[in-house]
């Protein structure tokens, strides 16, 4: 058996997603969603439940009254918000994660709400839907827990490796395992059934010239780079990872409107910062 | 206390410090923010029929100057391997003038 083999062996042993998240994936893609059974749904997993009514009540929404019920956020904020909110929530106490020196659980999801924010905020300007867009960087490495929770030893041993060499995560991952957290991400989300444009994200969003052409992985390949140049994760020695030029240019994003982005992501990234406390 | 100022452009001494960046009628940046103002800088702007301009208070202007040059260095440090290429310029500016306006 190849190590590609035998990782996506070991992926198909992992956990299911949890059912709540699951829920809210399968209604962003039906057309009629009965909101008083998804909000009864969420209000049944209260460690989920309470983390969306902290996000909806924090300043970043400036509500005048309190928000109670997962049924008055649907009401105030919109089925999009509080969807994006509880599969936040959802695949934040859902996944396992690891533990060694090297891996912050806290750094990590930092970095994926970083990223989940900036391609959000380049709904605007690209004029599409947010909520794909936030949906997608918010799973984009979901494949680095599934390595965390298959291989725990020979990961940390990377981000080690990553430290020392001064170069990105994929690449000592590559240079270690013969395959990446993108390879894997794109193999668990094939197991979970999501919807092909995530797969697809997640499988190229370090290599978008590969994916759909103007599909998801550009837009969380660039968020990607956003996230790391704003600090967003804390990481002292972060880096921001090599942008492809082609990628960047069907963008087209003027300075304008790179800089209204900027501007979103760090907002958005602070209010959902409160998904994590 | 706020620590900008706005003054018109024919008050502005050499070696004031721009609290703000300067843009051109398309938005790109002309002189950005933390830039100590030189006489040629100020004759340019001059010509350019600027008014205006936000600077830092005087009496601030060496903290605020050291504090963008700190975030300066940092954001250089996070493009160390991609401050050259292509595909970055855009960002590596944007990102700079933002981090540096926002202070953040």
């Amino acid at each position: 058996m190849t190590r590609l083999e035998e990782m996506v062996s070991h992926v198909h042993k992992l956990p299911a997603m949890p059912v709540v998240a699951m829920e809210v994936l399968q209604s962003m893609s039906g057309a009629d969603t009965d909101i008083d059974a998804l909000a009864k749904r969420i209000a049944q997993d209260q460690a989920i439940a309470a983390r969306v009514l902290r996000v909806a009540n924090s300043p970043f929404y400036g509500l005048q009254s309190r928000v109670g019920s997962i049924h008055d956020a649907i009401v105030v904020l919109g089925l999009s918000s509080v969807r994006s909110l509880v599969l936040a929530a959802a695949v934040i106490t859902g996944l396992p994660g690891g533990r060694c020196p090297e891996f912050s659980q806290s750094r990590f999801w930092r970095h994926v709400l970083g990223v989940a924010a900036a391609a959000r905020a380049l709904a605007r300007p690209l004029r599409r839907p947010p909520e794909p867009l936030f949906v997608a960087g918010l799973l984009h490495d979901i494949g680095r827990l599934a390595m965390m929770t298959i291989y725990p030893e020979e990961l940390c041993g990377v981000l080690a490796d990553a430290q020392t060499r001064d170069c990105t995560l994929v690449e000592a991952e590559f240079r270690h395992f013969g395959f990446d957290h993108s390879t894997v991400g794109a193999e668990l989300a094939r197991r979970w059934n999501f919807p092909a444009e995530i797969i697809d994200a997640l499988a190229w969003h370090h290599d978008p010239a590969r994916g759909v052409p103007g599909g998801l992985a550009g837009i969380v390949h660039y968020a990607d780079a956003i996230a790391h140049a704003l600090d967003l994760d804390g990481a002292e020695t972060g880096q921001v990872p090599r942008l492809d030029a082609q990628t960047v240019d069907a963008l087209d994003l003027g300075w304008e409107a790179l800089n209204g982005v900027l501007t979103e992501t760090r907002a958005g990234f602070d209010s959902f910062e409160t998904l994590l406390g | 206390m706020d620590d900008t100022l706005t003054l018109p452009l024919a008050e502005v001494l050499p070696g004031t410090v721009l609290a703000a960046p300067v843009l051109d009628h398309s938005g790109a940046v002309l002189l950005p923010a933390g830039l100590s103002l030189t006489e040629v800088q100020l004759d340019g702007l001059r010509r350019r029929d600027v008014a205006t301009l936000l600077v830092v208070r005087p009496e601030d202007a060496e903290a605020r100057a050291r504090k963008q040059e700190r975030i300066r260095a940092r954001v250089m440090y996070l493009f160390r391997h991609t401050a050259d290429e292509a595909g970055s310029q855009a960002l590596l500016h944007a990102v700079l003038a933002f981090r540096q306006e926002t202070g953040q």
